[in-house]
């Protein structure tokens, strides 16, 4: 009863708030939580008379092909390790960038080096997937390189033991010019009146880092972790598609849960199964991020996202 | 006033909010409404038929092709549509999906209900399971008002192929060919290094053998996978069903229908792939490699490269005009067995999807496009006098067109397919002879297809084709090259993963289906 009211009287007082944040709302109503009514492809079997609420209701018929070859917990288990690779170990790299970044003085360095940190960002997949073949094909760089020092060559598109790495390393390469930015944004923004204590007080360039830069990164670090967590589930498909390909000798290293339902779909196109795969992927992707924010607010609950 | 604009604005937030949730539930609305809509054009078509289809109403069509456009593709549609309108009354927006992952375009287009009035369709490309899906306009009542010559000279058994469940879904293109694949190769390294003739594998073998062993060369450089899989498919006579793992075993036995890997030839053969890749045939990376054998060979690394007739001679004729001192062979592996499959008449044609509201139309263009040769000739070949110039008599043209250069102005080649007329078609002066050749040599030795009509739409299996196309995708490929480290434990594993995917309800469901086929049309 009141709860009604006070909506209707919440509204009325706060209108040109609401006003400023309807443009948001409208962008996530139309872009996210309309096409969310399609998730129902999922659960029928689709047929283009019917269309979505017309095609036949088959149940989780859909999510069998996920668990019918057994393969779903490898899927699951390399998607989840190499996001964690990926944040945990790009967020580190980008931490210690951003710090040193920020003790150069040197001004004309610091803008090149942070320059040349940021361009491989905009390289697309494609493009660094050529670079990955001309470098460890059986006549690439490396093999060439080995050769001419007299050492054996090595198949790499035949062993599953170094992509890992590969992989790691081309996505944290990638991704480290932009994450310095953030973190060095929030180096910025630390006051340098604790700097200028801890100098008064005697305390070295380490010490400094250590007791005033890293735990007021902390705030920003748990955020940057909580956003990709709810994506941990979402591999980065163009990465691997690029890099990997149509390779089935490495698969058992390397396939994550979107390039296996890429390659199922695309040989026979049904929008029942990708539709139940991208469900069973967000699903999952909600479920940890419930949890970690939980645990979280339980322990550092000013850092918690809600 | 700070408060009327105010109001306002929220008015119009208000009703774009609406309107986007209108346009959602839209969808489902146009669906439900469509056969009510046929079956009207089915009642009032005859009745217009008798003065000839009205076309009072100006209509802007739609058309996609799957492929790439052109460089002028803009000037020759803008022509098109000058000679459009004047007849029909009608403009065309011909839309390309461009060759880049064309399959999931084409399927999306057609899923998201997009508003397409005219789409190519084929057999490889999904057709008959689009069909029976219920992706295309049933165009049984339109064609005969709206498409009159092309009704009456597409052959009945042509119609026939693209029936499903009693409903005409495409108009096919009219142009019997032959596809089968071969190699195209390098006839001057044969020659000098004084290696017999194609016949049969050992042949094969010699020959990539010396390519590797005195010109150094990689025979099969770059991507290898198809290249060896169609010569396993055409020495061993496999007639594949379900991808690369259902298949009748012979052409002479098509109801002995198994699963192929399972097979002793299958044992037999990739054992001998081992060898042949540990002698160095491809590269060990050649899964992964992005680009075609046959671009190595224009740059003198490679030997040889997969084709079908028809596009070796496209291989040949650019090898030629870019002047490239080398000579080209075509050795189709129709030789192995001595029979040829003619193409389904399917397996190029053109189709409209559900969503069109302008059937009609986009069937009278499909009519004139396919019978009036100043409508075919511009589309298949381009502007006369840019593109192309007539040659000695009608069938013959000259490509490029004196004056131009092909640098500048690239060979005409878009993917009409679709509406190719046998009678309409034109030859190229100075292309490559071999292809006539191959034709003589085709025609007395063709078959009909009984394996390619068989309808699948794996509905009831599909949870196990989805997961067997992965095995085969992680274990088959490997093997099939011959990369895997130890081949009798890798084809164990391969075959325990496909069963452990379900292969055996997939064998169970294209045997029924097939047999159930076979004993309609009588094949033993």
């Amino acid at each position: 009863m009141s709860g009604k009211g006070g909506l209707i009287r919440e509204l009325n007082r706060n209108k040109v708030l609401f006003l400023m944040v309807a443009p948001t709302l409208l962008f996530f109503i139309v872009f996210s939580y309309i096409p969310m009514v399609g998730v129902y492809y999922a659960f029928t079997k689709f047929d283009f008379d019917g269309g979505l609420f017309g095609s036949e209701f088959i149940g989780l018929k859909n999510f069998e092909f996920l668990f019918k070859s057994g393969i779903l917990w490898d899927l699951t288990k390399n998607t989840v390790l190499y996001n964690l690779a990926f944040i945990i170990l790009g967020n580190i790299m980008q931490i210690i960038c951003a710090i040193f970044l920020a003790q150069l003085t040197s001004k004309w360095f610091k803008k090149t080096a942070q320059s040349l940190m940021f361009l491989p960002y905009f390289l697309s997949w494609v493009l660094v997937g050529a670079f990955v073949f001309n470098l460890f094909s059986d006549l690439g760089v490396v093999n060439s390189v080995l050769t001419q020092l007299g050492l054996q060559t090595y198949d790499f598109y035949l062993q599953t033991a170094p992509w890992k790495y590969i992989i790691v390393f081309f996505n944290i390469w990638k991704g480290i010019g932009y994450g310095t930015v953030i973190y060095l944004a929030a180096i910025m923004s630390i006051s340098e009146d604790y700097y200028e204590a801890a100098k008064i007080d005697g305390a070295n360039i380490f010490q400094q880092i250590r007791r005033i830069t890293l735990p007021l990164l902390m705030p920003t670090f748990i955020l940057l972790i909580m956003f990709s967590l709810g994506g941990i589930l979402k591999g980065q498909f163009d990465l691997f598609y690029q890099i990997i390909g149509n390779n089935g000798m490495l698969y058992e290293a390397t396939d994550i849960i979107d390039t296996y339902v890429f390659r199922s779909l695309t040989i026979n196109f049904d929008i029942g199964m990708g539709t139940a795969a991208g469900l069973y992927q967000s699903f999952f992707g909600f479920v940890l991020i419930m949890t970690v924010n939980y645990i979280i607010k339980k322990t550092h609950e000013e850092y918690a996202l809600f | 006033m700070m408060r009327k604009v105010t109001k306002r604005l929220t008015l119009v937030l208000v009703m774009s909010l609406l309107i986007s949730l209108l346009a959602a539930c839209g969808g489902g609305n146009n669906n439900s409404a469509a056969p009510e809509k046929e079956k009207n054009n089915g009642n009032t078509a005859p009745v217009q038929g008798e003065a000839g289809p009205d076309t009072s109403k100006k209509v802007k069509l739609t058309w996609y092709l799957v492929g790439d456009a052109h460089k002028d593709q803009d000037k020759i549609v803008a022509e098109w549509n000058k000679m459009l309108e004047k007849d029909l009354n009608t403009t065309v927006d011909l839309k390309f999906t461009t060759w880049n992952d064309w399959l999931t375009k084409y399927n999306l287009l057609l899923t998201s209900g997009e508003k397409i009035d005219m789409i190519f369709a084929s057999n490889w490309a999904d057709f008959y399971k689009l069909a029976k899906q219920g992706a295309f306009k049933n165009l049984k009542d339109l064609l005969p008002t709206y498409a009159p010559v092309t009704w009456a000279n597409v052959p009945k058994q042509d119609w026939d192929a693209v029936t499903v469940s009693d409903g005409i879904f495409a108009v096919p293109n009219t142009n019997p060919e032959y596809t089968p694949l071969g190699y195209v190769y390098r006839e001057d390294w044969r020659k000098e290094l004084n290696l017999p003739e194609f016949t049969d594998l050992n042949s094969i073998e010699a020959y990539m053998d010396a390519v590797k062993t005195q010109k150094k060369v990689t025979p099969i450089n770059g991507a290898a996978y198809e290249n060896v899989n169609d010569l396993f498919k055409f020495w061993t006579d496999t007639q594949m069903i379900t991808g690369e793992i259902v298949g009748a075993t012979s052409y002479a036995t098509p109801r002995d229908i198994q699963i192929i890997p399972f097979t002793d030839q299958y044992e037999a053969w990739v054992k001998k792939m081992k060898e042949w890749e540990q002698k160095g045939f491809w590269n060990k990376n050649s899964l992964s490699s992005k680009q075609e054998a046959g671009d190595f060979i224009k740059t003198g690394q490679g030997a040889i490269y997969w084709r079908n007739p028809s596009s070796a001679g496209g291989f040949i004729n650019e090898v030629q005009a870019k002047g490239l001192k080398m000579e080209i062979g075509f050795f189709p592996f129709t030789r192995f067995h001595n029979y040829v499959i003619p193409t389904l008449p399917i397996a190029n044609g053109m189709a409209i999807p559900k969503s069109s509201d302008n059937a009609e139309r986009s069937l009278m263009v499909l009519d004139k496009l396919r019978n009036d040769p100043a409508y075919y000739n511009l589309m298949t070949y381009g502007i006369e006098g840019t593109h192309w110039a007539k040659g000695d008599d009608d069938k013959t043209i000259v490509i490029p067109a004196p004056g131009v250069d092909l640098n500048v102005t690239p060979r005409y080649d878009i993917a009409s397919w679709g509406w190719r007329v046998e009678e309409n078609i034109k030859k190229e002066k100075g292309g490559w002879e071999g292809l006539d050749k191959l034709k003589e040599e085709f025609k007395p030795i063709s078959k009909p297809d009984i394996l390619g009509q068989i309808y699948l739409d794996y509905d009831p299996v599909k949870t196990e084709l989805a997961a067997v196309n992965q095995v085969f995708e992680q274990y088959g490929k490997p093997l099939m090259l011959g990369l895997t480290a130890d081949v009798d434990a890798s084809l164990k594993v391969y075959r325990d993963k496909l069963k452990a995917a379900g292969v055996e309800k997939l064998l169970a469901y294209v045997q029924g289906e097939a047999n159930k086929y076979f004993d309609e049309k009588g094949i033993q």
